[in-house]
């Protein structure tokens, strides 16, 4: 994974000179950051006014579609209601290359800091600088093992509990199937742990038995599906519900249930809100997809940031709670609560532009489900 | 697999032995590798057997291990001309999400606007417009790797990010589903299979190919004054062949439809579903059935064509490939173009299995297929590899990882598993090689 | 020179010259061949016999110089010109695919095919038995990689390879490097078989008894020049070891550098 990571940066190189050389959008806009992959700066006015405050975020790998299309803006609008000024780095997947990034950004005037780590420990030295010159940051949806830095995502161990929550509902009694993410993934132990909260008292009385678990190298969903064809082998198809810990996953489970026609029958649930797993909880072969609205994420790091910018201490952020990290750290954190959206609240994701009707209807036969018509 | 012909890298027929099974051997003149590899996987499956209970080597879960294996061992066939001729290709993984994307889009995206979702005419378009990508994006790192003279490695390694890259910017990373419904037949799953009736089909076709394979060679042996099996020896490998066939066919459709499908099945055809249930075969599955033919078709290119022949001579002395008048640079752009197709067909078949295509797709993929066509016996010094023992190591390497799932052991262990079996296989292969010569 | 044949030669090359970066490997040399003669090509390493052979086997280009095949000037650019011109190289190197058997390093690059466009591997092993039960009659290993046959084997199959394909212009690089003193004989014996059916023979060589007991004319190489093209029997050993190692024709060399030879 190291090597892929080093690979990558190189890419990203590659994709900085090919950028260089086709760039004339030199009208940039405040919209316009995200092409220009590891450029170090991105604020139109440099140092800016004493009087304006500046937030610097230090994105680890602007191409990913997620942060351009609803963290970014969410961010900028939180600021802009504040009065904030807003400067970003992209640090192409590369932890040293972000190591680079922050010193820049403080450089550059930054009051407060949003840092999205490529690497949990390799970003330390780099925030313990910051704090030590008075600049507070925030750690966005990932991790970072100080217990100076205010702590921003989902609540990863909530997403597990809604995911067995909502099984659970449909099916109190019977065989479960866990369908893990990548085990070098913290998140897929998190997401276990939460399973394993709301599900334990029935595992102990027996009331549902685990007949098959197993994580997903990569979060990959062919590899979902063979997993779960192999477990349906193994229990001759006596499966009754499957804890899927994402959509990607979950739609290789679906396919592998599909074969044996029990796609729609067996609830399978999923996270992230795919605009696939989407239909398939419109289509009924999937039951949930708990749903982290990034806006949310967003809006409540920009806010934050202009908090701690203005010299509110850590634990006077509104919303703030103390969470165990499993590094042994007490972070302040504000840990935000998910959705789980199901058959009967897809008007949520609707309601948000999340997804268009057509697509999320895509192949729902007419009168079955509310928001299709 | 049918094993068709013994491959011109066979290893040198030793000393006169007088137990019954070496005599057997020499005279029906099968390639003695490819019978260890048999034996190999014949342990392992037994072992798998043994320690999930019984669940292993039952119908549904060598139907199952044929299509998990079906994606590699495509790719594994044409891996093993790239390696043979001393180059590797390391991007296929990436091609494969390219290409796969672009069949997604093509059809849950691009089509519809024109001819409407789920057009009869589809899936051949998608498919053949992915063949033809392949072949551009394999000839066109075969080029650079020919003509400009780049490493392989260095070539492939680029392609490896480039074509990940933009896998994911074809799409931003989105997940393109679901797919069309004549595609998702190429996967698999309950409608993608042939049944009973079709398998049986396939099953005696095979059966009188073996004997026209044995009747012909034997009519040029003649022709040629060469020195004749003993019939006994052809008899022999006739009716192995043919019960090797059958037998498969006969277990693999014991494997039937779990009910609500067969009865969904027999609605549709507007007859009434009986009490007592009827026993509806899977048969082969569509995967399965490209992959033997694809594996048929490569192994002829392999050892009846002259661009086979020529794969071979570039990677035993590609000095001596030049000067005897070979056009070696133009093979090498063949050998890729032709993994590219591959790459191609396999991720329609990966595609459509998922039935969606995810900016993931195809990772790792790349050293599935190495390690498959060195299980199977490539040389990675060149010049020495087979297809049938690429499809062979495709299944070895896929019955460790179905097996492991079935009997509980989780995702790291399977991986410590498989590497150490690539290890072993290759310290093996090289010791006995070491030996033979 | 002391050619005095008025026939037009088989082979006529003049004034090649081959550079490799800043070293002129040939060197402005000029050199033919009649049917049915042998002619040798000595002269120690780096000399540039290899390299001016090659430039009629069509494995190199030569920057500059003519070559005529029956007075008819020909551009010789790959192997696949030479092979037009009847024109067949056994290598020093022997240049076989270890790893395919006898019959298809025979055919490599004009493989027999069957109607169906097919290897036609019967035919082409059954071709391979023919030439080879004329030159070796004691091979047998038609079905093994070449890696498992001897040195004087794979011999056999380079040199079967030239005579099946009816070369008219034969050219051996140390044909005998490889081999024991009976396959020696052996190959000294085809040699002179060959040339009775009027094939014309370069051959370059390091054994000057060899040159002597083969050739009709010996062409000497020094430093990427042509010293000289002497008939054999109009020298001496001494003449030619002169010739070689010092670049003096006959006559031209004084007897204190003739004495320093065998010193």
């Amino acid at each position: 994974m190291k090597l892929r990571t080093k690979l990558l940066a190189l890419l990203a190189v590659f994709v900085l000179i090919v950028a260089a050389c086709g760039g004339d959008d030199d009208d940039a806009g405040t919209d316009t950051t995200a092409g220009d992959g590891g450029v170090a700066t991105t604020a139109d006015g440099g140092g800016g006014g004493d009087d304006e405050l500046i937030v610097g975020v230090s994105w680890n790998n602007y191409n990913e579609e997620r942060w351009a299309k609803s963290d970014e803006p969410a961010i900028k609008a939180a600021l802009d209601a504040a009065g904030a000024q807003y400067i970003s780095t992209d640090a192409g997947s590369s932890a040293e290359q972000q190591l680079a990034d922050v010193e820049q950004l403080i450089s550059q005037g930054a009051d407060a800091l949003i840092i999205l780590a490529q690497d949990g420990t390799a970003i330390l030295p780099a925030v313990a600088s910051a704090l030590e010159q008075g600049v507070p940051v925030i750690a966005y949806d990932r991790l970072i093992e100080d217990p100076g830095a205010l702590y921003i995502t989902f609540d990863n161990v909530e997403v597990g509990r809604m995911q067995a929550r909502a099984i659970y509902e449909l099916v109190p009694e019977g065989n479960y199937v866990f369908i893990k993410g990548n085990q070098a993934d913290a998140n897929a132990d998190f997401l276990r742990g939460g399973q394993e909260e709301v599900l334990q008292e029935a595992l102990d009385s027996g009331a549902i038995v685990n007949v098959g678990e197993s994580y997903t190298d990569n979060w990959d969903p062919a590899v979902a599906q063979t997993n779960m064809e192999q477990f349906l082998t193994q229990n001759n198809n006596d499966v009754d519900a499957v804890v899927a810990s994402n959509d990607g996953m979950a739609g290789g489970v679906v396919e592998a249930l599909r074969a044996q026609g029990l796609a729609g029958i067996v609830p399978v649930s999923g996270q992230d809100g795919d605009a696939a797993a989407l239909n398939r909880v419109a289509l009924g072969e999937q039951a949930v997809s708990v749903w982290k609205d990034a806006r949310e994420l967003g809006k409540a790091a920009g806010e934050a940031a202009v908090a701690l910018a203005q010299g509110t201490p850590l634990a006077d952020v509104a919303g703030t709670v103390l969470f165990d990290s499993p590094g042994g750290n007490q972070m302040t954190s504000i840990l935000l609560a998910p959705i789980p959206i199901t058959q009967d609240n897809l008007q949520i994701v609707l309601d948000a532009e999340w997804i268009d009707q057509a697509t999320l209807c895509q192949g729902v036969a007419a009168g079955t489900v509310d928001v299709c018509g | 697999m049918a094993v068709t012909d013994a491959p011109p890298t066979a290893p040198p027929v030793k000393e006169p032995e007088d137990r019954s099974f070496g005599r057997l051997l020499r005279a029906t003149e099968i390639d003695t590798r490819l019978l260890g590899m048999l034996a190999a996987l014949v342990i392992i499956w037994v072992g798998f057997h043994i320690w999930s209970d019984g669940t292993f080597l039952t119908p549904r879960n060598l139907w199952n291990l044929s299509v998990q294996t079906a994606a590699v061992a495509i790719m594994a066939t044409g891996m093993v001309l790239v390696i043979v001729s001393r180059n590797i290709d390391l991007s296929v993984g990436s091609m494969l999400a390219v290409i796969g994307m672009a069949m997604a889009l093509l059809q849950a995206e691009i089509l519809p606007d024109w001819i409407g979702f789920d057009h009869p005419l589809t899936w051949i378009i998608a498919l053949v417009a992915g063949i033809i990508l392949g072949a551009l994006l394999g000839a066109f790192q075969g080029v650079i790797v020919a003509y400009v003279g780049v490493p392989s490695f260095i070539v492939t390694l680029g392609g490896l990010l480039v074509w990940r890259g933009v896998a994911w910017a074809l799409a931003s990373g989105r997940t393109i589903a679901p797919m069309d419904s004549t595609f998702q037949l190429l996967g698999g799953g309950s409608r993608g299979n042939i049944g009973a009736f079709w398998s049986w089909v396939i099953g005696i076709v095979a059966c009188i190919g073996i004997v026209l394979l044995l009747l012909n060679g034997r009519r040029q042996r003649i022709r040629f004054g060469f020195k004749l099996r003993p019939l006994w020896a052809e008899i022999t490998l006739g009716v192995i062949g043919c019960a090797a066939v059958l037998g498969a066919i006969a277990y693999l459709n014991r494997y039937l439809l779990p009910d609500q499908v067969a009865r969904q099945r027999v609605e549709a055809a507007g007859d009434v579903w009986p009490a007592e249930g009827i026993g509806i075969s899977f048969g082969l599955a569509n995967p399965v059935l490209i992959a033997i033919v694809v594996a048929l078709v490569m192994t002829f290119v392999a050892t009846r064509l002259r661009f086979g022949r020529y794969v071979f001579a570039i990677g035993g002395n590609p000095e001596a490939a030049e000067l005897g008048g070979i056009r070696t640079k133009l093979t090498i752009v063949k050998t890729f173009a032709v993994m590219g197709v591959l790459v191609a067909i396999g991720a329609a078949v990966q595609v459509a299995r998922l039935n969606a295509a995810v900016s993931g797709l195809g990772q790792l993929t790349e050293l599935y297929v190495i390690a498959a066509a060195v299980i199977g016996g490539t040389s990675l010094a060149g010049g020495i590899g087979t297809i049938p023992g690429a499809v062979l190591g495709a299944l070895v390497m896929q019955s460790l990882q179905s097996g492991m799932v079935l009997v509980g052991v989780d995702a790291p262990l399977q991986d410590i598993a498989v590497g150490v079996v690539l290890v072993l296989a290759v310290a093996i292969d090289s010791f006995y090689r070491r030996r033979a010569t | 020179m002391t050619t005095t044949q008025t026939r037009t030669p088989l082979v006529d090359m003049r004034d090649i010259r081959v550079a490799f970066g800043g070293v002129h490997a040939v060197d402005g040399v000029s050199v033919d061949l009649h049917p049915g003669e042998v002619v040798a090509l000595v002269g120690g390493n780096g000399a540039g016999k290899t390299t001016l052979i090659k430039t009629l086997s069509g494995a190199h280009k030569a920057d500059s110089g003519e070559i005529y095949i029956n007075g008819e000037k020909v551009a010789i650019e790959t192997p696949r010109d030479a092979k037009k011109y009847a024109i067949e190289t056994i290598y020093q190197t022997l240049a076989l695919a270890e790893n395919i058997d006898a019959p298809s390093n025979m055919f490599l690059g004009r493989e027999l095919m069957s109607r169906w466009g097919t290897l036609d591997d019967r035919a082409m092993e059954s071709a391979a038995r023919d030439v080879m039960g004329r030159l070796n009659p004691k091979f047998e290993n038609f079905k093994v990689p070449v890696n498992s046959l001897s040195g004087g084997q794979r011999q056999s199959v380079a040199i079967a390879r030239a005579v099946h394909f009816n070369a008219k212009i034969l050219i051996m690089d140390e044909p005998t490097a490889a081999l024991g003193p009976a396959e020696t004989a052996q190959v000294s014996e085809l040699i002179q078989q060959l040339k009775a059916e009027g094939i014309g023979i370069f051959l370059i060589s390091h054994d000057i008894h060899d040159v002597f007991d083969l050739a009709d004319r010996i062409s000497v190489m020094l430093q990427g020049k042509l010293v000289g093209t002497v008939r054999k029997e109009h020298v001496t050993m001494d003449d030619v070891l002169a010739m070689i190692i010092i670049g003096k024709l006959p006559g031209e060399a004084t007897a204190s550098e003739l004495e320093d030879l065998h010193g």
